[in-house]
């Protein structure tokens, strides 16, 4: 992305002088294009995944574009890893100033056919761990000049669709946690929610590759999106960036749909 | 004569509806972890008139979720599912434990699941039925303090849309009550723990737009109305009751 000059006094060029952001999920596809993003940006990224080689990749090519990154090992599922992460990019850093929940996991499967097992480890990774990252970060997000913390919900938990029980729970009940950091936290902890609709990445094309039919079933979501395309991994990094960034001070609690129109639209 | 299970069904606005979903002619299986109380409210309910069940059951426990559910369907169809057996927690998000985070999502999230997966296919094989879940005010809007709350009663309204629309075609109807503080339910047992419990409920009431609290009977009747007939094309739906509160608030 460009240098942006749409406002004298913004340097539209550098967003995040100085910041630390953490962000799970960052070995691929949203997470890896944010932690890019918000290196360009004069950010110092901890890049957390359960996959390890991706997490180094990407911290590879932060580097060689000049950024600051640091990978860290966490299945975000497991209550340990999330504490260790967050603690490692403390001991590294010193400070936080973003905590970018972005990492999940998606299985689809009708209600009645969800088993105890999928549901578990839905709830922990969608929801829980959003709750435990907080809840560890928020001491260092509340020490600094005005924290941010983002998390990546979907438009499955704005409204229901066919096969999604455990995972729209889960959307659901983290939009209402995240409004409830904001109201909690307020003072000097923003948090908001991005709300991404059908995005075209590593995961969804891996969907996508076990779905027979798959070129009909993309031109059937298309008709579905008013923008009549899928959205890119870079769609919703540009929104990451500016809720991380001091051009949101004022969002807090918001949920920001990143689907081309996808949820107004049914 | 049709069966309706109602879960937490030993006290508060469970036993409420209970005794009514009783005066309208359903034999009602009230479940609840507290065995003793359910079965209180099932000798009331006899006492009345109606037709009841207790059956002792953790609805955090798939097993005797499914053991509920299959002695209910042993007494009769079961038309009506009332997913009212909740538990609430008031600590700050980082003052939060592990354990009363996960205690209130399997309770008020899990447990809805565990009784909509095993009761649902019951209900397609019959025909159809009606859902109802309780959620609550802080499922749409917040209030500091209700982190795992918030978070449980808000992936709740998901879930019942999720439920509403994969059985819409078997005619299973799921839908979602949000009451704020009534004087029946869980928001006298947690006022009942502040010093002065009459100030805190007054003051409760004062900032509601009807000014005052709502009413076990109120509830009830919206829950009645969900169970039967008069509701056939409603499914999917989040219906507030709770004075305007909820609408005052931006969601």
């Amino acid at each position: 992305m460009g240098p942006v000059t749409i406002s004298a006094g913004l340097d539209f060029t550098a967003l995040l002088p100085d910041k630390v952001a953490l962000i799970t999920g960052a070995a691929s596809g949203q997470g890896r294009a944010a932690a890019r993003l918000f290196g360009a940006h004069g950010a110092r990224v901890v890049v957390a995944d359960i996959n390890d080689e991706g997490a180094a990749e990407t911290v590879r090519m932060m580097e060689e574009s000049g950024s600051e990154a640091v990978a860290v090992h966490a299945d975000v599922s497991v209550r340990a890893d999330v504490d260790t992460m967050v603690a490692a990019a403390m001991e590294r850093y010193g400070r936080l100033d973003v905590l970018y929940n972005n990492a999940a996991v998606q299985m689809s499967g009708r209600l009645v056919d969800c088993t105890e097992e999928d549901w578990d480890l839905t709830i922990a990774t969608n929801l829980s761990a959003i709750f435990w990252a907080c809840r560890a970060a928020l001491p260092a997000l509340l020490e600094g000049e005005g924290g941010s913390v983002i998390n990546t919900a979907s438009t499955l938990g704005l409204i229901g669709s066919e096969g999604y029980a455990a995972y729209g729970a889960a959307k659901a009940g983290l939009v209402l946690l995240t409004k409830q950091i904001a109201v909690e936290y307020g003072p000097s902890v923003r948090a908001n929610v991005i709300a991404p609709g059908s995005i075209d990445t590593p995961r969804f094309r891996k969907v996508l590759d076990a779905t027979p039919g798959a070129e009909a079933f993309v031109e059937g979501l298309k008709k579905n999106i008013p923008v009549r395309r899928l959205g890119t991994a870079d769609d919703v990094a540009r929104i990451a960036l500016f809720l991380a960034s001091d051009l949101s001070s004022y969002v807090s609690g918001a949920i920001i749909p990143a689907d081309g129109g996808l949820a107004v639209y049914r | 004569m049709s069966v309706a299970i109602v879960t937490g069904g030993a006290s508060g606005l469970g036993d409420a509806i209970a005794h009514r979903l009783a005066r309208v002619g359903q034999t009602v299986v009230v479940a609840d972890i507290d065995a003793e109380g359910a079965s209180t409210t099932a000798a009331a309910i006899a006492d009345a008139g109606g037709r009841a069940v207790a059956i002792g059951c953790d609805v955090t426990s798939r097993s005797e979720v499914d053991a509920m559910v299959a002695e209910a369907a042993g007494i009769g169809p079961i038309a009506t599912l009332v997913l009212s057996a909740a538990i609430e927690n008031v600590t700050p998000l980082v003052d939060l434990s592990d354990e009363d985070w996960q205690h209130v999502l399997d309770v008020d999230l899990k447990g809805p699941f565990l009784c909509m997966r095993a009761a649902i296919p019951h209900m397609v094989e019959h025909g159809g039925g009606s859902v109802i879940a309780l959620g609550s005010t802080l499922g749409l809007i917040v209030s500091p303090g209700h982190a795992a709350y918030s978070a449980a009663k808000g992936a709740l309204v998901n879930l019942c849309k999720q439920a509403a629309i994969e059985h819409a075609p078997d005619n299973v109807r799921v839908n979602l009550v949000a009451p704020s503080a009534t004087d029946t339910g869980l928001f006298m047992k947690f006022s009942a723990m502040a010093p002065d419990p009459e100030k805190l409920r007054a003051q409760i009431a004062a900032t509601n737009p009807m000014q005052r609290i709502g009413r076990g009977e109120e509830v009830c009747d919206l829950v009645a109305f969900l169970a039967s007939d008069a509701s056939t094309y409603l499914s999917g739906s989040v219906i507030p009751l709770d004075g305007g509160m909820a609408a005052r608030r931006i969601v």
